[in-house]
């Protein structure tokens, strides 16, 4: 599964990620380590160098006073003796080998300088000569044949009276700047290397999880939805990729499921009629009567327009749930739709001996689609006159609830069948309650001779528009309310005064 | 897959269409009537990528009486609708080269006063459409049923040649309708009818001879643009029905069985 990795590992991201992560970590370091030597050495040499102010001060001091007879030199350079031997041995009174002071005493051309150090004395006074050495202020100066530089303090005896150097080599220090500067470079170096270690492990680790999910995603099929994301306990970013990426398959699968309904049924709803349709006109062509073959035509005419109709409701059903219904919303009267809308039905209902009785509080302003809505309340109208039966009183009364408006149709007839009130069951459950299965596309009563999309559409645009439709069966100990009850609530359009209050519960089924 | 189609004039219609014998046929439609009168005839033309919606439009047409050409290609519409002899267009919206809108508006970018009936596949109309809805022109989804085509071209046309005065009575056999008082009478008696039923009956009398569907009714009547699997049209006509041809030996309102209704003697 991870061959793809292996083989190109130096093309992963975690190799990427890891060598980047390590070269700043090892740039950031070393510099770190730089200051942090800089600063040692700093210190080192100052101290040698104030001691090489303080000895030189000593030795001038010791020159001025000492009275210039033959002596003179002999103590001059037995008290600078002393002072390079003092360097020689360290702290616990070892001999420190490698440390080399010189001392230099000159005066003018004429005389020979004084002189205490290592033999080759004429090499140390070119190089002090080529050098402008300044009283108090040390300077690191190269003598030939000498590894390390020394450095040399001046200090000017009276004018015209010469000067005094003194030089010093302190090797120990320097062994300890090298101990210092290899330990530096090998400590930096283990620490790069595990950092690196340690950086592409991790990430190794966890993008080996993101490829899991890879490898998940390559294994899905059209007709194969079921693959899933191992998911660890863990709360990190990829756990959340991973249970984000189950999650989104599981939505993805639903969808594909309730589609192959949609389509089985829609392909079932198509065919029939389809089928009529064809018969009808093969006869209508066979029939020599033409009034007869006329009325057949005609029927295939009317067969056509309901499947037409199927169509246009289901796509916009589909499209409502799917949250791309486009809606042309502009204000208006809600009791001023409802009335026309039953002004419309009314003679039907008495042609079907039902009555009908509409309750309209005044003006309820609401925002909505005008065309969506008409359909859903004529929907809503037609499903009364289908199945609330034969002298059954209806009634419809709109009315306000807090910022919502109303449209209750109830009636006292059979109610809904006790399966279509139960919640879908295969709704995502996003919002908690799913609606129960009478709002569902191409769910219908056994007796109904409908398609099933009446009740989705009105669930649809009630949705679509921030309301919600609710479905259930009166009391039955309590008449008239006894048969279906399907209650619409909308948002009402702000700035309204409501003293009007629902008369019925809103309560979730 | 560029359909050929070459141009197609078909003058004469009615007597040139096989189907053409007056008299036959249950859904015969009514010959345009009342418009251009001092011309010969109405000419339009149908801009349809679909062959068999192309032809069955342009026959129904001709049948009703207007000259029509017929195009495929928005180009080719182009030119021939620059000649300046089309009464009204009738374009499709999903053509081959262009896309129809774009053929509305290079039309009238040059000048193509012409009115536009839109005819469009999609289900919800799309917002351009409807803004060229209100600049005065109309639209259909389909399908479509041939005598709603046939009322909104002639409403269509009517818009466009602003002549006749608004009558104030209407009168077919001896039906009779006052529209100010709001009175309808039958060889002289009165009628009563509810607001509603007189509302229907006015449109009737309006388009006396031509038939109208149901969703034609509801759309002019009730002011709603439903499709309804129910009869509640029918329920309405019904009652009319009742009223107005009751105690009289002609009925004058007919149903036209999965078209619609038409009120003629």
């Amino acid at each position: 599964m991870f061959s793809r990795i292996s083989r190109s590992f130096y093309r992963t991201s975690a190799w990427r990620l890891a060598l980047r992560s390590t070269l700043v970590f090892a740039a950031g370091s070393a510099a770190v380590f730089l200051v942090m030597y800089i600063v040692v050495a700093r210190t080192v040499q100052e101290r040698s160098d104030s001691w090489l102010i303080g000895e030189s001060e000593t030795l001038k001091q010791v020159a001025l006073n000492t009275p210039r007879d033959a002596l003179y030199d002999r103590i001059v350079e037995e008290v600078a003796e002393l002072a390079s031997q003092e360097v020689s041995y360290d702290a616990t009174g070892h001999h420190v080998v490698g440390n080399t002071v010189f001392f230099a005493q000159t005066e003018g051309r004429a005389k020979a300088p004084v002189w205490v150090g290592p033999p080759d004395s004429q090499k140390f006074l070119d190089a002090i000569r080529s050098r402008r050495i300044s009283q108090g202020a040390p300077v690191s100066i190269r003598v030939p044949g000498w590894k390390a530089p020394f450095r040399v303090v001046a200090a000017d005896m009276a004018p015209g009276a010469g000067h005094i150097y003194l030089g010093l080599l302190d090797s120990a220090a320097a062994a300890l700047m090298r101990r210092l500067l290899l330990r530096f470079v090998l400590g930096w170096m283990c620490m790069v290397a595990f950092g690196f270690f340690i950086t592409l492990m991790g990430l190794r680790r966890m993008l080996r999880r993101v490829d899991a999910i890879t490898g998940a995603a390559a294994a899905i099929r059209s007709d194969d939805l079921s693959t899933r994301v191992p998911v660890e306990n863990q709360r990190d970013e990829v756990a959340r990729l991973a249970r984000t990426f189950n999650n989104m398959l599981d939505r993805i699968s639903s969808t594909v499921n309730q589609l192959r309904t949609l389509t089985d049924s829609m392909a079932h709803d198509l065919k029939s009629p389809i089928t009529t349709v064809r018969g009808n006109l093969e006869i209508a062509l066979s029939l020599d009567d033409r009034n007869q073959s006329a009325d057949l035509v005609a029927g295939a005419i009317e067969q056509l327009d309901r499947l037409s109709e199927v169509i246009t409701t289901s796509l916009d059903v589909a499209e409502a749930d799917g949250g791309a219904l486009r809606l042309r919303i502009a204000s208006l009267d809600l009791g001023d739709l409802v009335g026309r809308v039953t002004g419309l039905y009314a003679p039907a209902f008495t042609e079907n001996q039902q009555r009908l009785s509409v309750v309209v509080p005044g003006p309820v302003p609401v925002r909505m689609d005008v065309s969506l809505c008409n359909r859903m309340l004529s929907n809503l109208m037609e499903n009364e006159l289908r199945y609330a039966g034969s002298g059954s009183q209806v009634s419809v009364t709109v009315s306000t609830a807090g910022d919502r408006a109303c449209i209750t149709v109830e009636d006292d007839g059979a109610g809904f069948p006790a399966d279509l009130l139960m919640p879908a069951a295969t709704g995502d459950g996003a919002n908690g309650a799913s609606p129960p299965r009478v709002f569902q596309r191409f769910v219908k009563g056994s007796h109904s001779q409908g398609h099933g999309l009446g009740l989705a559409f009105v669930n649809a645009v009630a949705v679509a528009h921030g309301g919600r439709a609710i479905a259930r069966n009166g009391d039955p100990g309590r008449p008239p309310r006894r048969g279906a009850q399907i209650v619409i609530e909308l948002p009402l359009a702000p700035r309204v005064s409501d003293e009007e209050n629902c008369d019925v519960q809103l309560t979730a089924p | 897959m560029k359909q050929s189609m070459p141009l197609r004039r078909i003058g004469d219609a009615a007597a040139a269409s096989p189907a053409g014998g007056a008299g036959q046929g249950a859904l015969k439609l009514p010959r345009v009537d009342g418009i251009g009168e001092g011309r010969t005839e109405m000419r339009l033309l149908v801009v349809e990528d679909d062959s068999t919606i192309r032809e069955f439009l342009t026959r129904a047409l001709a049948e009703s009486g207007f000259g029509v050409d017929a195009s495929s290609l928005g180009s080719q519409a182009e030119k021939m609708a620059l000649e300046g002899v089309h009464d009204a267009l009738i374009v499709d919206l999903t053509l081959p080269d262009m896309d129809g809108l774009e053929l509305i508006q290079r039309l009238r970018a040059q000048g193509v006063g012409s009115p536009v009936l839109i005819l469009s596949a999609r289900r919800s109309v799309d917002e351009r459409v409807l803004g060229l809805e209100r600049g005065g022109d109309d639209y259909m989804t389909k399908p479509f049923a041939v005598a709603e085509l046939l009322a909104r071209v002639r409403a269509l046309l009517r818009r466009s040649t602003p002549t006749q005065s608004e009558a104030t009575r209407l009168r077919v056999a001896d039906l009779e309708i006052d529209l100010i008082r709001r009175e309808a009478r039958r060889s002289g008696t009165e009628i009563q009818l509810t607001q509603q039923e007189f509302a229907l009956l006015e449109y009737l009398c309006r388009n006396a001879g031509r038939v109208v569907t149901r969703a034609m009714v509801l759309d002019h009547v009730w002011k709603m643009r439903i499709d309804t699997s129910t009869n509640i049209v029918d329920v309405h006509i019904h009652r009319l029905r009742n009223k107005v041809d009751r105690d009289s030996q002609q009925p004058l309102i007919r149903t036209i069985r999965g078209v619609g209704y038409v009120l003629k003697d």
